[in-house]
């Protein structure tokens, strides 16, 4: 069964066109990597689908139900959930409090959102930084904060925006382990990497987008050989790791 | 002793304190000084609801504060009715206006939004002073509405001395700072809170960040109201300078930027610190240089924005947590002995 389904999605800025017709299918318990140059358009086409902004054109269903324009805040508790490439921590407030709000989108009480949120801190391996302050956490610690405030609102499905930017090769490591782990949760897991290597490692399939369009589709294997996807890195400044 | 148990005896002593000060102190200007602190504490802790935990900056909570003192003092004086009744009913009316100031507000950003806050309060005071019968209500533009002292005694909400007054305000702070105290730890305020800091992320994460807003302002608006018709029966006079001013508002926010923004106590302290000086001045500089006060502020606001930008409330909250686990360690210790 089909969780996520765009099609023919189309956002433009004023003149410039940042996703164009893109078509993007996704089936409950998978996990889709999309990839693309700087500037592709994979942060926006994330933006459209949780709401941010309603697509200027093109369809988006979540579970047989067309949700263009629908807000944010009802996408969540829908169980449509997304973190930010930029990451926006509640910054003067303690892990523990930034993951209670997430936890408050499926509970009124404090009490369970504060239980709620430590188990998800626990299963992230996270909760011994319960009561540090979220502005002092490392970049590392404040992707996985990202994580931790997501899951806390039970999604079904959870779009990461670069959850492993500007991280070490053995955090990158610990946060593939992670993200498998939710999939084996029952989590679908649409996710943007520049880090090939976590993205090979990580997705059932990969869609491949470039100048809003999309170029390629498959496997790991098959989108890593194919040709318009060399080409369109060509020269582009890219991690290779 | 444990540390939980210490702040339900820091607790007892603070409100014994507040209770019995009208014994210790009978002069009725320092009562009516005192009168005033609490009043500006109430007020500023109704404020915070949205200028601290929603995170934005109202400046015109004293249009509030003149619906109620107005609604209550006409309702009473004009169609006898109960200034406790007349205090609901304005507190209605504001909670009304302020959800619709929210509405197109909410959406500015920073500056934006306490100009347009200012904007609606100036206008009220200024249709207030030009009006002096809004069909079948008598305003009295710029004189204001005197209260004629008749019986005295709790139904009228009209006392002799001050001593019941200092009762009336205390019992209103305390009941508003329970209610910020729980809102603090209520899914309410998790949401004003994470919407104020980034409301981006609050709304992914199912909180409707302009609904919770326009929640927590109908709230500071009816409470601050309720504050208004206090006010009325206490000076028993009103008129639009004293009570829809720019001067009350800023005075709020003052108070709550210096005591800290977002916080309980922040307000109180705040109000304990400014509110001598404000009253002082008053006295001492009022006729050569009026306005002094809100110069002094401004240099204090500097000053602390500098040295400390959450406000008072930190320093001297981090100090009574040292000397709580202080005696929590001393008390452990001596047990062990
Ligand atoms: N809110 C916006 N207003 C105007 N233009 C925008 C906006 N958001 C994105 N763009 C433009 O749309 C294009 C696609 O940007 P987007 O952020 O989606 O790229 P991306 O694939 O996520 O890139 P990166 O890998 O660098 O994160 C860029 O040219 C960007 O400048
Ligand atoms: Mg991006």
């Amino acid at each position: 069964m089909k969780i996520l389904d765009v099609r023919e999605m189309t956002k433009t800025f004023g003149g410039l066109t940042a996703v164009d017709g893109l078509g993007i299918e996704i089936e409950t318990g998978q996990i889709l990597g999309l990839i693309g140059p700087n500037g592709a358009g994979k942060s926006t086409a994330f933006n459209c689908i949780a709401g941010v902004f309603p697509p200027t054109g093109g369809e988006i269903y979540f579970n047989g139900e067309k949700i263009n324009g629908v807000k944010p805040w009802t996408l969540c508790r829908k169980g449509l959930e997304r973190t930010f490439q930029i990451v926006k921590p509640f910054a003067s407030k303690s892990v523990l409090y930034n993951v209670m709000v997430g936890a408050f989108a499926v509970t009124d009480k404090t009490a369970e959102a504060e239980a709620e949120a430590l188990a998800v801190l626990k299963s992230l391996h996270f909760e011994s930084r319960k009561d540090v302050r979220a502005g002092n956490l490392t970049i590392a610690d404040r992707k996985r904060l990202e994580i931790a405030r997501a899951l806390a609102t039970r999604p079904k499905i959870l779009l990461l925006d670069e959850v492993m930017a500007g991280l070490r090769p053995a955090e990158v490591d610990e946060m593939v382990a992670i993200i498998k782990e939710l999939r084996d949760r029952g989590i679908t897991i649409f996710v943007i990497e520049h880090i090939m290597r976590a993205i090979m490692a990580l997705s059932d399939r990969i869609v491949v987008i470039h100048f809003g369009r999309k170029i390629a589709e498959g496997t790991p294997d098959a989108v890593a050989s194919d040709e318009n996807v060399i080409k369109a890195y060509l020269g582009e400044e890219y991690v290779v790791s | 002793m444990k540390p939980e148990k210490i702040n339900r005896i820091a607790l007892v002593l603070l409100s014994a304190a507040a209770l019995g000060l009208p014994l210790v102190v009978r002069s009725a200007t320092y009562l009516h000084i005192l009168v005033l602190l609490y009043f500006y504490a109430y007020l500023t802790t109704c404020w915070n609801l949205v200028g601290g935990f929603a995170g934005v900056l109202p400046l015109g909570h004293a249009a509030f504060v003149g619906i109620g003192a107005y609604t209550s003092t006409i309702l009473s004086l004009q169609y006898g009715v109960s200034p406790w009744l007349g205090m609901i009913v304005g507190g209605l009316l504001a909670a009304g206006v302020g959800i619709l100031i929210g509405l197109p507000t909410f959406k500015l950003r920073g500056a934006y939004f306490a100009l347009a806050t200012i904007a609606f309060s100036e206008g009220l005071r200024v249709m207030v002073e030009n009006i002096d019968r809004l069909g079948p209500f008598t305003i009295n533009g710029p004189r204001g509405l005197q209260i004629p002292p008749l019986d005295t005694g709790l139904t009228n909400f009209m006392f002799a001395g001050k001593e019941p007054y200092y009762y009336s305000i205390l019992v209103m702070l305390a009941g508003v700072l329970f209610l910020t105290y729980r809102i603090s730890r209520s899914k309410l305020g998790y949401a004003l809170n994470a919407g104020g800091e980034e409301p981006e992320a609050a709304m992914a994460l199912g909180i409707d960040v302009a609904r919770t807003k326009l929640i927590a302002m109908a709230l500071s608006s009816f409470l601050t109201a309720l504050a208004g018709t206090f006010y009325a029966q206490f000076t028993l006079y009103i008129h639009p300078k004293s009570i829809i001013s720019l001067d009350l508002s800023f005075e709020i926010a003052f108070i709550a930027l210096i005591g800290g923004r977002g916080s309980i106590a922040g307000p109180v302290l705040g109000a304990l610190l400014l509110r001598p000086v404000s009253d002082f001045s008053r006295i001492y500089f009022g006729d050569t240089l009026p306005g002094m006060h809100l110069i002094i502020f401004g240099v204090v606001l500097i000053l602390v924005m500098n040295f400390q930008p959450r406000g008072l409330q930190e320093p001297l909250t981090r100090l009574y947590q040292k000397v709580v686990n202080r005696l929590f360690h001393w008390g452990a210790l001596e047990a062990a002995r």
